[in-house]
Formats: structure tokens, sequence, C-alpha cells
């Protein structure tokens, strides 16, 4: 994964994000997504999709600090009411200072049916299903 | 008669002169016209209709619908009947609906996607036109790509509710629509359950496929390339223009095809590939993959589980 041709991290201010759940640190610059910014790393601890705001599976919430939003996000994945509570794609945001953010996407998806992953991963048996609903 | 082909797919997107830039600079689609309300439309080179990519404006991404061309418009009247009488509403659509398009009949597949069928679309020629002509045009930009080859749709599976509208799908693709059943993945205990599905109208391995997942959505809009060396190229195309690729260029086992697929500015995941695979017959043998070897099917080299791949869709 590449940082937007627009972006040269290096020359911009960095802020630390810190992902709730796994307790993981990293620092983003300003001028790169919450996502880029990690990944660029070879970070994890926010599921990476589709990178451009549409699958919805790096959504996060920000508990701490604040973000900016750089590009539009599914409706189908963020709500008005949502994103006004600091609900938002981490593909998206940007980090204005220190944040810590809540990972609430947590591909769903991949606890649903895989497609024949659950044999290969462990042997027979039926196929791995989990009732999810979708957020 | 009956159904000749993929027509045209129309994709949500959230960006409309950043998803024309991909479109046009790394698909290598060229604009042909936009719509009174904003829409946007394309073609590649090789096609011959006027559009086989509406791109519309809206709050998510997705697929708002995909269409499949007829032979006769006498068709659409035939095929309204059948599938009515199969048990789903149809409704007729006005010539002009779609701007150069004529009247097409709307329904939903059992999973629940738009459908439409047409049979008139306004003809412009292919970039190299119809006499004497060469074999490929000047000034392709991006991949290039020839014409739009097929969509991969995300239906609904859930085995544990009895739910399976991939195999809705292929019934009433097959009894309805006439189409063929080319591969399909079979899952859980005895292999009852039919997780992927590929059909097909043409000749080629695939038309549409069918792919079960926990909420309806689009996999991918693919696009055809000659050759192996062109996956490559696109994949170059993708690198220098910082386009995030999902799958960097490989093989699949199911159909064949030599591909690359990326992400859309919208999150649309798009596939260039290469490779006719097999000449696809009605009485062809059906290719089972069986859930041991479902995964070897969809990244034949290394035959393992990238997640990513089947959880992330628009």
């Amino acid at each position: 994964m590449q940082p937007r041709p627009d972006a040269s991290p290096v020359d911009h201010a960095r802020h630390r994000v810190r992902i709730v759940q796994t307790g993981e640190v990293y620092q983003c610059s300003e001028v790169e997504t919450l996502l880029q910014g990690m990944a660029r790393i070879g970070r994890k601890g926010i599921p990476v999709g589709c990178l451009n705001g549409g699958c919805g599976v790096c959504k996060i919430g920000v508990a701490v600090g604040t973000v900016r939003c750089v590009g539009p996000m599914s409706r189908a994945h963020v709500s008005e009411d949502e994103e006004a509570r600091g609900i938002c794609l981490a593909c998206r945001v940007a980090p204005v200072g220190s944040v810590e953010v809540d990972v609430v996407g947590k591909l769903k998806k991949a606890l649903t049916f895989h497609w024949g992953a659950g044999a290969a991963a462990g042997g027979a048996g039926a196929p791995r299903v989990q009732q999810t609903k979708e957020t | 008669m009956g159904v000749m082909r993929i027509g045209h797919v129309s994709l949500k997107v959230m960006d409309m002169a950043a998803a024309v830039s991909h479109y046009e600079n790394v698909v290598g689609m060229t604009k042909t016209m936009e719509d009174k309300h904003g829409n946007v439309y394309l073609k590649c080179w090789d096609e011959w209709d006027k559009f086989s990519l509406q791109l519309k404006k809206a709050d998510a991404a997705g697929m708002d619908h995909v269409a499949y061309k007829v032979e006769h418009d006498a068709d659409l009247d035939e095929l309204k009947k059948r599938i009515e009488a199969y048990g789903i509403k149809t409704k007729m659509l006005a010539e002009g609906t779609l701007p150069a398009t004529g009247r097409m009949l709307q329904f939903k597949m059992p999973s629940g996607h738009d459908m439409r069928l047409y049979a008139m679309k306004e003809c412009v020629g292919t970039a190299v036109g119809s006499v004497n002509p060469d074999p490929w045009p000047d000034g392709l930009k991006g991949a290039g790509a020839k014409w739009l080859d097929h969509v991969a749709l995300v239906c609904e599976l859930n085995p544990g509710t009895g739910v399976n509208t991939v195999a809705d799908n292929c019934k009433f693709f097959k009894e309805c629509l006439g189409f063929h059943l080319g591969e399909q993945g079979l899952v859980g205990p005895g292999g009852a359950i039919q997780a992927v599905a590929f059909m097909f109208r043409t000749t080629k391995p695939h038309d549409i496929a069918f792919l079960g997942g926990p909420t309806p959505g689009i996999h991918h809009a693919s696009f055809f390339l000659d050759s192996w060396e062109e996956v490559l190229k696109a994949a170059d195309v993708m690198a220098k223009k910082k386009v995030k690729i999902d799958l960097p260029p490989t093989r699949h086992g199911i159909t064949r095809g030599q591909t690359v697929y990326f992400f859309d500015p919208s999150g649309n995941r798009n596939e260039t590939f290469a490779g006719l695979g097999y000449l696809a017959q009605p009485d062809r043998p059906v290719s089972t993959w069986t859930e041991d070897s479902l995964w070897r099917g969809i990244l034949f080299h290394s035959g393992e589980p990238y997640p990513a791949f089947t959880e992330v869709y628009t």
C-alpha cells in the first residue's frame, strides 16, 4: 500500500494513535489516513478493506481526540447519526491530534461463511457459519 | 433468441470526478455521454454499443443494477411471461429510461439484485470500426480493457437458516434466462451447499458469477484483456497511479482466468483478466470444486485462504 501521491507523511506532523482493543500504538502523519498510517508501517489492528470508503470493514469509533474527514464514506456503513457520534471509516479520516479509536467494523463479514476456508483450516466438518448483523 | 451477453453494469460512486478518472485512466474506458442527472456513461474500445458502464452518483458504493442484452425486442415479452410464471414480479421500463437504450424489463433476482434486460442500445461501433479494422486502436489509456466481461455478485447464504440465494439464482438463471452452469463450489456436509456458481450464456466460462456471503452486494465488475502480459501491464498501471491492488496478478483455478483485482475510488472491486479459459457449451460437464479445494479454485497458485478477498465487497 502506498500513501496518496499528495501526501508526504515525513514532512508533516505526526500524531499518536492508540487502538483501544489491542493496545497497539503507532504514529500517523496528519496528511495520511489512520488506515494508511497503520498499514504503511506494517501494523495491524484495524481491518483493511477497499481503502476507499466503500466496504465498511475499517469502521471505528473515535473515543478520544479529533480526526479530519478526507473523503466520502458509504452511508450504507456510517449513518449521519453515527458520524455525529464519532463513528467513521479509518480509511477516510486523518488525525488532527492524538487519538484513541475503537474498532467497531471488526471484519464482521470475516466471521461469516468462509467459502471453504473452515475446511482448509480445520479439516472436515460443517462450514464455519456465524450469525451477524450488518452494521 | 433470448439473452446474448452482459450489456452494462451501473455502479454507485461517491465521487464522480474520481470515478470517471479511474475508469478512463486506469481501466482505459472512454466517456461517451452524461445524462441530466450527472450520471456518466463509458464504453471499452472493443465494444460497439454506446455504453457498458453507468456511473451513478450516490452516498454509498455498490451496484445499482446489471443489464443483459437480448437478441430481439420480442424476447422481452417472452421472458416477461416466463419470469412472472416463475413467480418473480417484473416491470417494463419505457424506452429512454436510460439514455440511448430501448425498453428494459426490470426485476429482482432471487438474491435481491436489480436486473434489467433490453434489446436495443445505440450502436456507435468499436474504436477500430468495422471496415478493414486494425487489431487495436491508437491512444489507449491505462489497462486498455476490451470489454466489460461479467459481474460477480455476493448473494446471501446462511445454511443455518436454510437461505441460499446462490442456489436460488442458479436455478432461476437456468430455468428462466437460459443460462448454463459452468463451474460450482460445493461445501458443507456431503457437499450439499452450492456456495459459488459460475454461469454462461455466451461461449466463455462465465457471464455472471454468484458467490455466497452474509449480505447481498457486488464482489467485482470484470473487464477483459488479451494476454497475461496485459494483466501485468494493468497491474503496473495501478501501481503507477497508486490504485489499491487487492490481488496481484495470479491465476484462478475456476474459469482458468489470469487476473488482477483492484478497487475503484469508491471501493467497488474491479478485475481485469485475460484468458477465455475454455469453450463453454451447454453439454460441457460442470466443473465442481469441493470444499477442501475451493481456495485452490480461487487462488490456484497458493491454494490458501485470503479472507479479505471474500469478505471485502460493496
